[in-house]
């Protein structure tokens, strides 16, 4: 669902209505559609059989067709909350889930991570207001690896990654990588950039700031700021009966798996 | 958590503009038992209409700070195009993308979660020293600013001498 979608229709300003109150209420009814969704699905929800897809589209075939081509490389799935974030979320909660039980990776990422606040400064980013943001990802980094068991590791990421205040920031520290490597790279990414803006002028509008849906150039930017490679599942409407998959970085050996769908991003485990 | 991180994000930056002060404002709280809603005094930037002015203001910070942006209002009267008369500011970074109530021509300077206090207030006191009345607050203000300057002029200038006399006593 894209947030901002819902704003047309449905006001029914009269004639006899100020006009300036209009925006406000645009405004005040986005703010409750949002109230309504974090109400009622949660940051990141709990493992679902694969199967769950079919309850949405109980009388549409081609999704249906299309549900039962995912069940045969995908067993489970993991939902997040449409809210904008939802690539930042699930990507950033499955690349550290993965890394849970795996001692060595988990410390090679955690050093990564470790640095990138300096990387960051570097590049021109305020040390003090990045600052916050990193503290509260490596807190949560480390409490998920010094967790004794796997096991524990998970609940303490499934814990956090569901209290408000450190998922997002989870999501805007890797909206600040996902921008720095943009930037850092400039000179490519720019040639993506639709709009004749710059790649600093994009960053401060379609990536740092919150809610803020993400596109292909978003992934690929995230995945070279994490060092890690994702498959993007895509299942739409469009004719055929598989859902079609992309790698990225493309031919990179995918180890986060996401099921994108219009508008949105969930978690799918094999 | 105990404490939300809006709040101990603030206590922070309180703490850091309690110590190394930034020129052109000072900060405060309205109430030290409310770290969302500030006091911070403006002083009228030098070589602008505004200077040897003593500008109060208030920033009201949500829960969900720095993810979504302050209110900020001027409680000292103020005559300026980007600020309406009831002393509400009106700058686009304090306006979250999307947010597009004064019809904004570029996205680029909305709210980030990066900006602190000091980012809004350097941002401020550039806009009382270079208005946009491209999307005004206060529409009689932009269309003096550009028509009848000389009267603009005088009224920023009984705004400077009245928050004098109001800081003196």
């Amino acid at each position: 669902m894209r947030m901002g979608d819902n704003n047309e229709g449905g006001l029914g300003t009269s004639k006899d209505e100020p006009q300036m109150n209009q925006d406000e209420m645009i405004l005040a009814q986005q703010r409750q559609i949002e109230k309504e969704i974090s109400d009622s699905i949660p940051l990141v929800g709990s493992l679902e059989p694969l199967e769950s897809l079919n309850k949405e589209y109980l009388t549409d075939t081609v999704y249906l067709e299309k549900v039962k081509d995912l069940a045969k490389k995908y067993k489970f799935m993991r939902r997040t909350r449409p809210d904008g974030n939802c690539f930042f979320r699930a990507f950033s909660y499955a690349n550290v889930e993965i890394l849970t039980g795996k001692k060595e990776e988990f410390e090679e990422f955690y050093k990564l991570a470790e640095n990138s606040k300096n990387a960051l400064v570097e590049l021109g980013f305020q040390q003090f207001t990045v600052e916050d943001f990193y503290d509260t990802y490596m807190e949560v980094l480390k409490r998920i690896k010094t967790a004794p068991t796997v096991e524990e590791s998970k609940n303490e990421l499934h814990t956090l990654f569901n209290e408000q205040g450190f998922s997002d920031y989870m999501v805007v520290y890797l909206r600040l990588l996902t921008s720095g490597q943009l930037q850092k790279e400039e000179d490519f990414y720019s040639c993506f950039i639709e709009g004749h803006r710059t790649v600093a002028d994009f960053c401060h509008q379609e990536v740092e700031p919150m809610y803020k849906e993400s596109d292909h150039i978003h992934i690929i930017a995230a995945c070279a700021a994490l060092n890690t490679g994702v498959r993007v599942v895509y299942m739409d409407r469009g004719t055929g009966k598989s859902c079609t998959e992309h790698d990225l970085p493309e031919g990179c050996t995918p180890t986060v798996h996401l099921l994108y769908r219009p508008g949105h991003y969930d978690i799918l485990y094999p | 958590m105990s404490e939300p991180q809006s709040s101990l994000l603030l206590r922070k930056q309180l703490a850091e503009l309690n110590k190394n002060p930034v020129e052109g404002f000072s900060a405060g709280l309205i109430d030290d038992n409310d770290i969302y809603r500030w006091e911070v005094l403006i002083i009228g930037p030098p070589d602008t209409l505004y200077e040897g002015g003593f500008f109060k203001c208030h920033l009201y910070f949500p829960k969900e700070y720095p993810l979504r942006p302050p209110k900020m209002k001027f409680v000292t009267e103020i005559w300026h195009p980007n600020i309406d008369k009831n002393g509400d500011v009106c700058i686009s970074i304090l306006h979250e993308p999307g947010d597009d109530k004064f019809g904004y021509e570029k996205a680029s300077e909305r709210w980030l979660p990066v900006h602190t206090v000091e980012t809004i207030l350097i941002s401020v006191i550039s806009m009382l020293a270079d208005p946009n009345d491209e999307s005004p607050a206060n529409v009689d203000a932009a269309k003096e600013w550009r028509e009848s300057y000389s009267e603009f002029k005088r009224k920023v200038a009984r705004c400077v001498r009245k928050s004098q006399e109001q800081e003196e006593c």
